[in-house]
């Protein structure tokens, strides 16, 4: 809004709000007026006022912001009549009930001040004409100084002829009249909520409520006009405008429920981390914006059309009337189709489709990124499962091949030693130390085969190859559980490299006088501890070489757990996946 | 025509127990050999007839050895432990199937893995005709075919170098730091199978030396003292390997 227009709108209402309580004092009327009608009275015109106010600077392009300064100020006007002159006094009689006109194009253009059909328009102008009309006419016969005033009173200046049956007649009718004006307007305000989808529901949810005590209310003092209800004047007339606060107040709370929204939008995004779920990203906005019919549709790649998170097409050319479409601004195409009622949250529309945008980019890079982690993984284990394979076609190569022929020549040196005895003693003597250098060949090439791969494993599975591995420690070590089952080669190999990896750290550096080792079978996975007793304080990376066996226990998509307090042991727990 | 089961129990053959010593005028003793090396099961051959066997067929798989030994009977079995077509422990599985079928047969197996999990294994049953050496022992051909004697006898041979394996492994607050280093000695043999006799030869002590040792180890060990020179092999086996 312009600022200049702001000010104007600001200081006249402050004014008039000012000349309302200043009429009270200065009235001159006899006796001060009840403190609470002053209170009532005042409430009902700063609601409408700053109502109008706030309406008019969020929606300047909306009437609903006028509608609430103008009821405003139709409600003012009656209350000239607390000064005691002739011409405000008449001012305010004529135009006592212009306010209900007002209220009630407030209703039929509820939530943005737009009346939405012709019947509305009628029934609006009716009500209008009639509340304008009625008091003038029934003015045209009333001497205030005779009847239902006192001789105090000032002089209605309307007045042609003083009838009172005249003015009661027009009276009686006029209240028997805004009934059924009443209940047009209630009835097209139901009609407008039944037909209220989406976003609007909500706004017209709020106005049902509003509409019950006003209307009710303006019944009542309708009624009390004609029937004798002046035992209830201090309700009627002191606390019962009161209730006219009703839509200013429901307007309030909705567009703070709106501001909130804004926030609500980001909170929806941030409780769906990580990874938001497109079906769960719209409830999600859905919720935030306040529109259950909110679709988030995106073109699938390849796909012609739009379809929507439950994967029904959605024709976005063709949209049913009363559907507005919000482009996302994403690589992919994706909108969000909704009520046509949220253009007039254009603040939040933008919000909510920035988080969108942000949410699916988001979800967009981590599915690629999950792809591509996938695929690291798979290759890092494609690598460790190649070097073992190769491992163990290194062993079965050393085996079949060099080690069967040192063998084959042990024994053919062990022949020709057999033939050189008693005959050459010198022959002997060197075919004997030749054999006991094939001897030492053979177990050190033995050595370095099971270093590569250990055949046992392969042959017999985990528990031999872990009976073997505790043989050779040079630590005392006890094996408390090894399943006896065959697994996966990889899996196997792993756990073997686990425990015989954790002996030899416990061996260099343990300085343990026992190791515990175990191995337990679980549902989907194995379970390897090594525990000894020694000085603790191992760390991967610290050269014990538990950083290369970490990465080991990751490639087949397992875990590696080291606790190892200083002077406390250590315990090293591998979690390796078993299909 | 392959025997198979119990008949094969009862029918005559060289059964656990002593063997004619080959070359004492008896017939000699058949041997069938399983080794997929050519070079070394002609090797083989030629030792073991050197040495007075029969031997009365080479086998290069688990398979032809399981039919020539059904065909054959020979009074020993000579196998390597990896064959094709695998090449895990084929002939491990064919000793085992070999002293199932026809249990008057000895076997000696050959490995190239010093595995405590394969001589279990194989010593499971009735560990008497059964052995486990490692492949290198060939160099030495008096030591070679005294094993594959030693098994024909019915007695159990396991490589000394297991043996000495288990025995030196560390382990703390054993009974087996209280035996004195002559018993340490005489459990090594007790292990590879050796009767009282043969260790009191290898030892050069007495034969009642040799049994005030072995009762002194049972007590400290807390083994069955009445355990045949067979069962023997077992229950100290398995104390090694606790």
């Amino acid at each position: 809004m312009n600022p200049r227009l702001r000010a104007a709108l600001i200081a006249t209402a402050v004014a008039v709000t000012t000349f309302q309580l200043v009429t009270f004092y200065v009235s001159g009327w006899p006796g001060s007026p009840a403190p609470l009608y002053v209170f009532s009275t005042t409430v009902v015109l700063v609601a409408y006022l700053v109502t109008g106010l706030i309406a008019w600077q969020r929606h300047p392009d909306d009437q609903i912001g006028l509608l609430f300064t103008l009821t405003g100020y139709a409600w003012f006007l009656p209350q000239l009549i607390n000064l005691h002159y002739a011409v405000p006094f008449t001012i305010a009689n004529a135009t006592a009930f212009v306010y209900q006109g007002c209220l009630g194009h407030l209703g039929l253009a509820w939530p943005y001040g737009k009346l939405r059909s012709r019947a509305d328009r009628i029934v609006v102008a009716a009500n209008y004409a009639w509340n304008i009309a009625s008091p003038i006419a029934a003015n045209l016969f009333w001497n205030p100084r005779t009847t239902g005033c006192s001789a105090s009173c000032p002089a209605n200046l309307l007045m042609i002829v003083d009838s009172p049956r005249l003015y009661h007649d027009i009276g009686l009718i006029s209240t028997l009249l805004s009934v059924p004006v009443t209940a047009a307007v209630i009835a097209l305000i139901v009609v407008h909520w039944r037909r209220s989808r989406g976003y609007a529901r909500r706004a017209m949810n709020a106005l049902i409520w509003v509409s019950i005590p006003v209307a009710g209310y303006i019944t009542i003092l309708n009624v009390a006009d004609v029937a004798d209800l002046s035992q209830y004047n201090v309700l009627i007339y002191q606390v019962g405008p009161l209730l006219l606060a009703a839509p200013p107040v429901a307007y309030l709370v909705a567009a703070l429920r709106a501001r909130r929204a804004r926030g609500a939008v980001s909170s929806a995004l941030v409780s769906m981390e990580p990874g938001p779920h497109p079906a769960k990203l719209r409830d999600a906005l859905a919720r935030a914006l306040g529109d259950p019919t909110l679709q988030l549709a995106s073109r699938t790649p390849g796909a012609a059309g739009f379809t929507d998170t439950d994967g029904a097409a959605v024709d976005l050319a063709s949209l049913p009337a009363g559907r507005m479409i919000t482009p996302l601004d994403t690589p992919g195409e994706a909108v969000l189709v909704h009520d046509a009622e949220l253009r007039h949250e254009p603040e939040l529309i933008r919000v909510a489709a920035a988080a969108a945008s942000l949410a699916l980019e988001h979800a967009r890079l981590q599915a690629e990124i999950q792809v591509q982690l996938d695929q690291v993984r798979a290759s890092r284990a494609r690598i460790v499962e190649a070097g073992d394979a190769e491992r163990r076609r290194l062993e079965r190569d050393l085996h079949d091949g060099a080690q069967q022929r040192l063998v084959t020549l042990s024994l053919a040196i062990g022949i020709a030693r057999d033939r050189a005895a008693g005959a050459d003693p010198d022959l002997e003597a060197l075919l004997e130390s030749a054999s006991k250098e094939a001897r030492a060949a053979i177990a050190e090439l033995r050595e370095l085969a099971r270093g590569i791969h250990p055949a046992v494993l392969t042959q017999t599975g985990l528990e031999g190859a872990i009976q073997a591995l505790i043989e050779r420690s040079p630590v005392t070590t006890q094996v408390r559980a090894v399943p006896s089952g065959r697994f996966p080669a990889q899996v196997e190999a792993t756990a073997y490299f686990v425990v015989s990896e954790a002996l030899a750290n416990v061996a260099k550096h343990a300085q343990a006088s026992a190791a515990v080792v175990t191995v337990r079978e679980q549902p989907g996975r194995l379970e390897v501890e090594v525990r000894d007793d020694g000085v603790g304080g191992a760390r991967a990376g610290s050269g014990s070489g538990l950083s290369g066996l970490a990465d080991r226990v990751a490639s087949v998509g397992g875990s590696l757990t080291v606790h190892s307090p200083p002077g406390g042991g250590t315990r090293l727990e591998a979690v390796i996946p078993c299909p | 025509m392959p025997v198979t089961g119990p008949e094969s129990a009862a029918a005559p053959g060289p059964g656990p127990g002593p063997a004619p010593a080959p070359g004492s005028g008896a017939a000699p003793m058949r041997v069938v050999i399983a080794e997929d090396s050519v070079l070394l099961a002609e090797g083989l051959r030629r030792v073991l007839a050197d040495a007075g066997f029969e031997v009365a067929g080479l086998a290069a798989d688990a398979a032809a050895l399981l039919r020539l030994t059904g065909e054959i009977r020979p009074q020993v079995v000579l196998a390597d432990i990896r064959m094709p077509p695998t090449q895990t422990t084929e002939g491990l599985q064919a000793a085992l199937e070999i002293r199932r079928r026809w249990p008057g047969t000895a076997v000696l197996v050959m490995s190239q893995h010093v595995e405590t999990q394969h001589v279990v294994e194989l010593l499971a049953g009735d560990p008497r005709g059964v052995g486990y050496v490692l492949k290198e022992r060939v160099a030495d051909l008096a030591q070679f075919t005294d094993a594959v004697r030693r098994v024909a006898a019915g007695e159990s041979v396991i490589d000394p170098e297991i043996i000495a394996r288990l025995v030196a492994r560390p382990r703390a607050g054993s009974p087996l730091e209280s035996l004195t280093d002559r018993e340490k000695e005489v459990l090594a043999l007790m292990a590879e199978g050796r009767s009282n006799q043969a260790i009191a030869q290898q030892l050069w002590m007495s034969p009642k030396t040799v049994e005030t040792h072995v009762g002194s180890i049972f007590t400290k060990l807390d083994l069955l003292p009445d355990a045949g020179d067979h069962r023997r092999v077992l229950a100290v086996l398995a104390f090694l390997r606790q």
